[in-house]
């Protein structure tokens, strides 16, 4: 018997006529960790909610068939008893830390149990110590930074014994680096402790390689369930638009030119090791990277579109948020914008259009000086988009939503009419336009964020965390648009923690850490900067990571994408393959 | 705002810190009463003066210094209307006695303003929750009162960001007369309000999936327990509420000092 066993499971939330789940059966023994994905509201957070028995219990609905977990079917057993068994780990962290210090809030669901003081005080020990949060025991919550809250949260479902975490989207809001230490806390969990593990995540390229199972979900039907190898190589993945792993990705095109992998590799580390007996050891091979054009950019006369000058600002009451930060960004730029969290990334774009001003330095926007000016009048030439969409939509209408911005400027009626016409179908939102934003997914929501800002066609467009809880296809979607966006000569600035999306589109970097620039360049050049990268909590995408592997055999560092990464193998090695 | 801004809690580890609630809050109780007690410029001036050393023994000087000055509007206010006021009814006719009258009534504020600052200032949201718990409250009561004070901060962040999201939207808080004025909030707190009824379902599912509510017997790791130096300082305070009290019934008031003294 399973420690998890669903069968036949079907559900239907209240006032919904369509269920989220169908004929979902599938058996988890203990000790798998297994990844479960599939593109946005294909059901995967209802499933998580499964476990516990939050559906059907605390969201009612109708539920056909049975979930089975440690023997206690679902339906019989009370959410308390099934928290036992299940740990249950959501994406914000800050919805579900209840006390106002660390150790607190480890102790919440044992006291709920009543288990006697002392043994709360060992299990909290535990706890803190497999997290790495000793130091941070008495620590008042809210004082946490993102990635430690997150470990608390894990800590404290941890606490409770439990045979089974679930955890959805864990890492979402997370710098690289933070993000790898959760992933590194979840695989101890695993292999040290044989704690199963149910993983919902969208960056494959970080999570793949952690775990022995993946299953794939597309409306409400397990569509795959296997070895991670054998769920990216079968083609109704990829179509799905489940991300592949860029690694995985080249393997596989190495594969079907006539390199044979024994299995294939979903990580840098894996493909090293499967090319590194076919290459030849310090031998300078032929090849060149393309040509770095880097150069040739101090030869255009470009007009700065916003600068920065030594600009200082503190938060009242607080610590210094930046420091000295001086960078030039000229129109038609794309910019990303990256770094650990806490940084100053989102602190430094709300100087751009008037938001912040700075205590000392200076802000030119067109080389106009943002202090001269109101933040209506700069918005009208910088779009700042939010990372959050719902902290920003309150019409009733989305078209409502995209005029909002347009009657604040005081455009004329007919102008509005035509421009929210424009912005609906640049992003494909034409069908949703008498809807209300707050029916539509999390993603259609980003996008009417996003409308809303097009709208008004300002010059320079910054977005704050645009892939954050995308998946796959939204993102490709995403990066094609800034694309298009850049060919009509705007400016684009992200700020972002997605390497693998930096990795694809190829931005200009500009690296932060405690509140100062400390790298600015081409991506190639940032990205194999590995020093000034960790010093900024950055991890290199998976593709440099197996070229700074393989530079030991001569080949170039600097290679970022699956394609380029291709030619350089195929012309190096092409010869090695027999 | 920055009245009540300064009555939150600043961690440290002094002797007022430590001390047991309970106790505590006996003690601001205590000092309450005694402001209501006396009228008179002295006493008032002396209760005052006796807290002092709690606020520079709690290190808490500043803060305590921010709330004062927070309430200052108020404390001018108190003294005008009452000065004010008693020129008007007593015929126009402004004595040295009216104005000691009224000061003392302005210390007595800032005396009680005082003592609530060492209250709030020095003890933890928790240890209030354990004297809330050793008063018998019932712990739902107790979780949502902890779970207010955890979400201060969250949504002060997030009414900010909303904020800065229609702000970059062309949204202008300060324009137009009274009524657009109030309207233009509207951009601002309806977002706040749906993402506060989102989370609150999140919080409860976040809840129950850590056995909210198994046990009626539910644990708490902290304690309270009196120790030495608690009995010591409630008996201090025992002993000078008597006095007071002692003074209070069986003194003879206490004389002007700037003159006649105004008999109410």
């Amino acid at each position: 018997m399973g420690l998890i066993e669903v069968k036949d499971l079907k559900y239907t939330y209240p006032h919904s006529e369509k269920p989220v789940l169908t004929d979902v059966s599938l058996t988890v023994q203990p000790g798998e960790f297994i990844l479960l994905t599939g593109p946005s509201g294909c059901g995967k957070t209802t499933f998580c909610r499964c476990m516990n028995g939050l559906v059907p219990k605390f969201y009612n609905g109708v539920m056909e068939g049975s979930v089975k977990v440690a023997g206690l079917d679902t339906k019989e057993n009370p959410i308390m008893k099934l928290a036992q068994h299940v740990g249950l780990i959501f994406q914000n962290p800050d919805n579900q830390i209840f006390a106002l210090t660390v150790e607190k809030d480890i102790a919440f669901g044992l006291e709920n149990l009543g288990i006697q003081k002392d043994e709360i005080y060992r299990e909290i020990e535990w706890a803190v110590e497999t997290t790495g949060l000793q130091q941070l025991r008495k620590r008042a919550t809210h004082e946490l930074s993102g990635g430690q809250k997150q470990r608390l949260t894990i800590a404290s479902v941890l606490a409770m014994r439990p045979d089974i975490i679930v955890m959805d989207e864990p890492t979402s809001f997370l710098d690289p680096v933070g993000a790898e230490h959760i992933f590194s806390v979840l695989n101890h969990l695993n292999k040290d402790l044989g704690i199963t593990i149910i993983l919902i995540e969208h960056r494959m390229d970080l999570a793949a390689k952690y775990v022995d199972r993946m299953i794939v979900l597309n409306e409400g039907r397990v569509v795959q369930d296997g070895e991670p190898a054998m769920v990216f190589a079968n083609d109704q993945t990829r179509l799905l638009g489940v991300g592949i792993p860029r690694v995985f990705e080249l393997a596989r095109r190495l594969n079907s030119r006539g390199f044979y992998f024994s299995r294939l590799p979903v990580s840098a580390q894996q493909l090293y090791d499967e090319l590194k007996p076919r290459l030849p050891e310090r031998k300078s091979l032929r090849h060149k990277g393309l040509d770095d054009l880097s150069g040739f950019a101090g030869e255009y006369h470009h007009q700065p579109a916003i600068d920065v000058k030594e600009v200082y600002f503190t938060y009242p009451g607080s610590v210094e948020a930046l420091k000295d930060v001086s960078l030039t960004i000229y129109q038609g730029d794309y910019v990303a914008i990256m770094g650990e969290n806490g940084a100053g990334k989102t602190t430094l774009v709300k100087h751009f259009n008037g938001l912040l001003k700075p205590s000392s330095g200076e802000v030119k926007v067109n080389s106009v000086d943002v202090s001269t000016l109101s933040v209506a009048q700069l918005a009208r030439n910088i779009g700042l988009v939010f990372q959050n969409p719902d902290d920003q939509l309150f019409e009733e209408t989305v078209e409502k939503e995209i005029s909002f911005a347009l009657r604040n400027f005081g455009f004329e009626e007919s102008v509005i009419e035509q421009r929210v016409t424009w912005a609906l179908n640049l992003l494909d939102l034409t069908e949703y336009r008498h809807k209300s934003p707050f029916t539509l997914s999390g993603g259609e929501r980003k996008r009417v964020a996003l409308a809303s800002v097009l709208a008004w066609d300002p010059d320079i467009l910054v977005l704050d965390e645009p892939t954050i809880g995308q998946d796959y296809g939204q993102k490709e979607r995403l990066r094609h648009f800034l694309t298009h966006l850049r060919s009509q000569g705007k400016t684009v600035v992200i700020v972002t923690h997605d390497v693998e999306f930096v990795a694809d589109s190829q931005p200009r970097i500009v690296l932060m850490a405690g509140g100062r620039v400390v790298e600015d360049g081409a991506s190639k050049e940032i990205m194999t900067h590995l020093k000034a990268l960790s010093s900024c909590s950055v991890a290199p995408p998976e593709i440099t990571r197996l070229f700074c592997m393989l530079s030991d055999h001569g080949l170039p560092r600097d290679v970022l994408d699956v394609n380029e990464a291709f030619d350089i193998l195929i012309r190096n090695i092409g010869g090695a393959t027999t | 705002m920055s009245l009540l801004e300064s009555l939150r809690f600043t961690r440290g580890d002094t002797f007022i810190h430590n001390m047991d609630p309970r106790v505590k809050f006996l003690l601001t109780l205590v000092s309450f009463t005694a402001s209501i007690m006396f009228l008179e410029l002295v006493p008032l001036v002396v209760i005052f003066l006796v807290q002092l050393p709690l606020i520079v023994a709690a290190k808490v000087l500043r803060e305590w210094f921010k709330s004062v000055k927070g309430a200052s509007v108020i404390a001018v206010i108190i003294f005008a209307s009452n000065l004010l006021s008693f020129y008007y009814f007593r015929g126009g006719q402004l004595t040295w006695a009216l104005v000691e009258y009224s000061l003392a009534l302005t210390v007595r504020f800032i005396a009680l303003i005082t003592s609530f600052s060492v209250f709030f200032l020095t003890t933890s949201p928790d240890k209030l929750s354990l004297a809330l718990e050793k008063a018998r409250i019932p712990y739902e009561f107790n979780f949502a009162f902890i779970t207010a004070i955890r979400f201060v901060p969250v949504l002060a962040d997030e009414a900010q960001t909303i904020m800065d999201a229609q702000r970059s939207r062309g949204l202008e808080l300060d324009k137009g007369n009274f009524i657009t004025r109030v309207k233009n909030y509207i951009p601002i707190l309806l977002p706040l309000i749906i993402n506060s009824i989102r989370r609150s379902l999140e919080l409860a599912e976040a809840m129950e999936s850590r056995a909210f509510g198994a046990t009626e017997k539910r644990t708490n790791i902290y304690e309270l327990r009196m120790t030495g130096s608690d009995y010591a300082v409630l008996a201090i305070i025992l002993f000078c509420f008597g006095m007071m009290v002692y003074a209070k019934l069986y003194l003879p008031p206490f004389p002007g000092l700037l003159g006649e003294k105004l008999i109410i």
